[in-house]
């Protein structure tokens, strides 16, 4: 796309489409790193990923969902540059938890009624305190609103590890809501 | 599992698009029907949902934090630095990313030559199958190696800003500190480079931090980090005489290049002109 625009590698059309994807870029770099200069640091990097490799993208695709990969792309590498092993063995884990469906009968008043007074910086919290994998996938499924097809083309992973995942995080976070509940709530 | 029957096991996978609602009408209506018959599973099918509709209903002030202003204008600023230095043609990209794919790094390449026998539609051909994530990596590769070869300073320079902020994020978090002896033999293993390093008295506040191959350009590039009067400042080196020496404004830092030898030097650091002019004066005699 870049080349019908003569010299000029990144078109003024892209640049501002890719630009006004990037809050929603730092809010999910901040879920996946949880400090705002890493946040920060790591959506600078996908930029400049992004416009390097501008001329990779398919016009007609979807160019946020291209930047979320290059993101989280960015993030895991980061991550096994800090520590391969670790990464190694808690994806290990990870993968486990997810195929064990959550233990049923968990409530018995009515679900919704329990968390309709959760407010947002207390889901918020709940959201961090999910294990990695778990908030990336609750967190672009049902915030960022992507479909499973385009988180599991981000993740590098089956669309039924993706399901899996939002499904246990989901499950998590009710456990964890549930447990913040005043007794008589 | 327990209580869990076969059909429970059946119904899983079908729990979140269901709670999401994309089934179609015939696997919605065998999961109505199976947690009609199981309150386990119903009770699992309502707090998915509970949650879901709890994330959708607060979903607007979850996501109103936005990016700080200097993160928009930094960002702004990397689609500008693209503009002053592209290869000559796409094919020059590919061919360098093909070569890229054996055990061949950035050493031999000539601007012009990848594009013999690889025309722009034969990439295209080539490229068309592979799924998103592996054309991006092909490309993202080909964009860091020709920063060794073709790019102007400013876009090298924005490449090495981001990878400076990146070491030192690391730094902070991991604590490690590397003895002049350790980077020293480092230089020596890892990139056949005898060298002194500059003597950190000789530099009032200059601290010695550590070393670490640069994570772009195949690991060409070593990367020396330091800290000045608590703040970090980076010394990269690159194997060739690329540059011609200047000092470049990017992204917050200065950059300064210079060519001594048979390899570029660029020192990076977020401080004033003259301060960074001081701190290239005493690396440079510690060189010669």
């Amino acid at each position: 796309m870049a080349r019908s625009l003569g010299s000029r590698a990144v078109s003024p059309a892209f640049e501002a489409e890719a630009l006004a994807s990037l809050d929603s870029l730092y809010r999910t770099a901040l879920r996946l790193t949880r400090s705002p200069v890493d946040a920060e640091d790591l959506v600078q990097e996908t930029f400049l990923k992004a416009f390097r490799a501008a001329d990779s993208f398919r016009p007609g695709t979807n160019l946020r969902a291209w930047l979320f990969t290059i993101l989280h792309n960015t993030a895991r590498n980061r991550i096994r540059d800090r520590a391969r092993d670790t990464v190694a063995v808690d994806s290990e884990i990870v993968e486990r938890a997810a195929e064990r469906p959550p233990a049923g009968g968990i409530v018995e008043t009515p679900e919704s009624l329990l968390l309709r007074d959760t407010m947002a910086p207390e889901l918020q919290a709940a959201i961090d305190a999910l294990p990695p994998a778990f908030r990336e996938a609750v967190w672009l499924r049902d915030v960022e609103e992507f479909s499973y097809a385009e988180i599991a083309e981000m993740l590098s992973i089956p669309i039924g590890t993706v399901m899996s995942r939002i499904s246990r995080g989901r499950h998590l976070l009710f456990e964890h809501l549930n447990r913040l509940r005043p007794v008589n709530a | 599992m327990p209580n869990h029957s076969d059909r429970c096991l059946a119904i899983d996978p079908l729990v979140t698009p269901y709670v999401d609602g994309h089934l179609e009408s015939g696997d919605r209506r065998t999961v109505d029907e199976h947690l009609q018959r199981c309150a386990p599973c119903a009770s699992r099918v309502a707090a998915e949902r509970a949650v879901r509709d709890l994330i959708h209903e607060r979903r607007a002030t979850l996501a109103r934090s936005c990016a700080p202003d200097a993160l928009h204008g930094r960002c702004a600023e990397l689609a500008r630095l693209n503009d002053d230095a592209r290869p000559t043609s796409r094919a020059d990209v590919f061919g360098a990313a093909r070569r890229l794919q054996p055990t061949e790094g950035a050493r031999g390449h000539q601007p012009g030559g990848a594009a013999r026998g690889f025309s722009q539609a034969s990439w295209r051909t080539r490229l068309a199958p592979l799924a998103l994530a592996a054309s991006l990596t092909l490309l993202v590769g080909a964009a860091f190696l020709y920063q060794l070869t073709e790019s102007s300073s400013r876009v090298l320079a924005a490449e090495l800003a981001a990878d400076h902020v990146k070491c030192f994020a690391l730094n902070s978090m991991l604590h490690t500190h590397d003895s002049p002896t350790a980077v020293e033999s480092a230089m020596v293993s890892g990139f056949g480079w005898r060298m002194q390093l500059p003597d950190t008295g000789s530099v009032a506040g200059l601290e010695l931090v550590g070393s670490r191959p640069c994570l772009y350009g195949e690991g060409k590039i070593a990367h020396i980090m330091y800290r000045h009067n608590g703040e970090p400042v980076s010394l990269f080196m690159l194997p060739r005489r690329v540059r011609t020496q200047e000092v470049v404004d990017v992204l917050g830092h200065e950059a300064a290049i210079w060519c001594a030898g048979d390899r570029t030097f660029v020192l990076l650091a977020r401080k004033p002109r003259q301060e960074v002019d001081r701190l290239v004066a005493a690396v440079q005699a510690s060189l010669r």
